[in-house]
């Protein structure tokens, strides 16, 4: 499961496997071993490398706020599709230029244009389903529909290519 | 002599817990009173018998005299303990109680009034040649009087509210051009507070300490002073760590405070447990500031050192008896800290943090002490002062005293609401708090450089809260809800973890 935590303005990427109280962690270039319970409601005992930590998670506003180590921190996780929507979703549609690549797992549920269709900047190219929400994707400028590689249904994973526009 | 039965305790949170405590510990029956918003408080859960008293702000339940007088009638006491601030030193309160056949536990309602109005306090504090700060005696009767006794005192001055406390109608004045506008902000807050915008004049005192005298009296002529406790390390006036002994004060200052203490103290016809508080400057001069007719917050300190029980001392000496020792007989061994722990956001404004305490574990272990009217479960209501437990450490000596203190306050686990916890650890551990170089001015000055975090645990802290989005996605139902209170009100065993132990 990758998960995208933001603390003082910065974004990691965070994978976390496993269950039951034994975990790896991934994070930038670094792989934990975690041994996590949860000792009281909010209360996590965490043994990572034989090292104990004893850290206070509670949900602010959708924020986690951690007490650890004497030290309050204020991290905000999101599932990885979802930091994505939030961040990328809806209008920042052809990112490379003329090539509007995936930018998060999901399907294909529509597609509004045909090769040789000229869009404006704003108009929806397609629609991709995940998350259980519909997120559009629209041109960032205008130009002409070169290639359409996927069809309605189909799913897609991050970084194939959807479709070609040439100005 | 008197022997108390049955003893109604007209507060709430952590100071009620602690005068049930007593009561129990000595055979006494205790009733607790409780406003709408407190019938799950600690206090209603610890004492034999609890009556609610109306609705949740205080003016109309815990300073409402009749409703508690009529409590205490129907449940049959024959004692009132009125802890610390609500009606503690209301002397119509006292006098309420005596009427209804009630023993009072605290001064007699001419001692309280002799000192709560302080500029009379400052002149019995005068007449017996007590030390003070030069100032005015009188209440300030118009700006041209207090211009020309400013000049006499000499500036800096201070500005004070006759019937102040808290902080509320001070203002420091640093040069003639200021003082029109501090007076009128004075009176206007002064009024507000107190109904009563009368003010005097002090010298200001540059960097002073803030000591206090405990004194016990009782009513057969016996008193005896119990030593120090350094209050300097305030917020707005707000006392946030207490200790005893003090730093600054040797054996032979203690013995010179506690005679001014005790002289105050017969003077006023005192009776129980009161604090004599002075102002000691640099030279280490001290003055007498005012007295405060009631247990205070911070007088476990003052029991660690002592070893004596300030609340068990109190219900004896309302029950008639004598002291039983003398000046000669109280002993100091070793050292006291205290640790108020607030529902407040040090690195948010210090705003107030009320709210559900979800996960809870409090430090234990060789030399440490909770008083506290929290647990596990509890909401913190929002209509009361924020005070959650007082976190109390002894040792053999001060650093000792201070590294246990900085155990402590690390083992101490709040969750849910936001805690003084973290500041406090950092002011414990500033070289200037390490050294005794205290006063009152030290925590404003050194507040703006205390941080949230360092970020030594910044990828601990992203890993714990990874876990936890985790955990809550993987679990069916979630355990926590989104407001992050407890699923069940009815929640008696710990909480139903994703992997236990």
């Amino acid at each position: 499961m990758k998960y995208v935590a933001t603390r003082a303005g910065t974004s990691d990427v965070v994978e976390i496997s496993g269950g039951d109280g034994r975990y790896r962690v991934t994070l930038g270039d670094e792989v934990w071993d975690v041994d996590a319970r949860l000792t009281a409601q909010g209360i996590y005992s965490l043994l990572i490398g034989g090292v104990s930590y004893v850290a206070d998670v509670v949900d602010r506003d959708g924020t986690c706020l951690v007490d650890v180590g004497g030290e309050s921190y204020e991290v905000l996780v999101e599932e990885q599709t979802r930091w994505i929507i939030r961040t990328r979703g809806g209008a920042a549609g052809a990112a490379h230029g003329q090539t509007l690549t995936a930018p998060l797992p999901g399907k294909i549920t529509h597609i509004a244009v045909r090769p040789g269709d000229r869009v404006r900047a704003g108009d929806t190219l397609v629609v991709i389903e995940a998350m259980k929400m519909e997120n559009e994707f629209k041109a960032s400028a205008a130009g002409t529909v070169a290639e359409v590689r996927v069809q309605p249904g189909q799913a897609v994973n991050p970084g194939d290519v959807l479709l070609v526009v040439e100005s | 002599m008197t022997r108390l039965k049955k003893l109604l305790v007209a507060n709430r949170g952590e100071i009620a817990v602690r005068v049930i405590r007593a009561c129990r510990e000595l055979g006494i029956a205790t009733v607790a009173v409780f406003s709408e918003a407190d019938r799950e408080a600690l206090h209603v859960l610890m004492a034999d018998e609890a009556y609610p008293i109306g609705p949740p702000p205080a003016t109309e339940s815990y300073l409402r005299i009749d409703a508690l007088v009529d409590v205490a009638r129907r449940a049959g006491a024959d004692a009132v303990h009125p802890g610390y601030g609500f009606l503690a030193e209301n002397a119509g309160f006292a006098e309420a109680c005596a009427a209804a056949g009630l023993t009072f536990v605290g001064p007699p309602p001419a001692a309280m009034r002799a000192m709560g109005d302080k500029t009379a306090a400052r002149t019995l504090a005068r007449d017996l040649k007590v030390p003070m700060v030069p100032g005015t005696l009188e209440a300030l009767r118009s700006d041209d009087e207090a211009r020309t006794r400013a000049r006499e005192i000499g500036y800096p001055v201070m500005l004070k509210a006759a019937l102040g406390g808290g902080g509320k109608g001070m203002r420091l004045v640093r040069q003639e051009a200021e003082l029109a506008e501090a007076l009128r902000a004075a009176r206007s807050e002064a009024g507000a507070a107190f109904g009563d915008a009368s003010l005097y004049l002090e010298r200001a005192v540059a960097e002073p300490r803030h000591v206090e005298i405990q004194v016990l009296a009782d009513a057969h002529g016996g008193i005896v002073h119990l030593g120090e406790r350094e209050c300097s390390i305030q917020r707005r006036h707000q006392k946030l760590i207490e200790e005893s002994p003090s730093p600054c004060v040797d054996a032979e200052l203690r013995a010179r405070m506690g005679e001014a203490a005790c002289r105050v103290a017969a003077a006023a016809g005192y009776v129980n447990a009161g604090t004599v508080e002075f102002l000691v400057d640099a030279e280490r001069r001290f003055y007498f500031l005012e007295m405060n007719t009631r247990l205070q917050v911070e007088h476990p300190v003052t029991e660690m050192v002592t070893g004596l029980d300030l609340v068990r001392e109190q219900l004896r000496i309302a029950a008639g008896e004598p002291l039983g020792y003398r000046q000669g007989d109280v002993t100091w061994t070793g050292w006291a800290i205290e640790c108020r722990i607030n529902a407040e956001d040090p690195f948010g404004g210090w705003l107030p943090s009320p709210g559900t305490i979800t996960g809870l574990r409090a430090a234990s272990g060789p030399g440490v002490r909770e008083d506290s009217g929290a647990y596990e479960g509890y909401t913190v209501p929002r209509w009361y002062d924020t005070l959650l437990a007082k976190l109390i450490v002894w040792g053999a000596d001060r650093p000792t005293a201070l590294a246990r203190m900085l155990r402590a306050l690390a083992e101490y686990q709040v969750v849910g609401v936001r805690t003084t916890i973290p500041a406090l650890a950092r002011i414990i551990a500033h070289p200037d708090f390490q050294a005794g170089r205290l006063s009152t001015a030290l925590l404003e000055r050194i507040l703006p450089a205390l941080r949230p975090s360092e970020g030594r645990f910044a990828s601990i802290a992203v890993i714990a809260a990874v876990l936890a989005e985790y955990e809550r996605g993987r679990r069916p139902a979630p355990a926590v809800a989104a407001d992050g209170a407890p699923p069940s009100r009815w929640r008696w065993s710990a909480p139903s973890g994703w992997s236990r132990p």
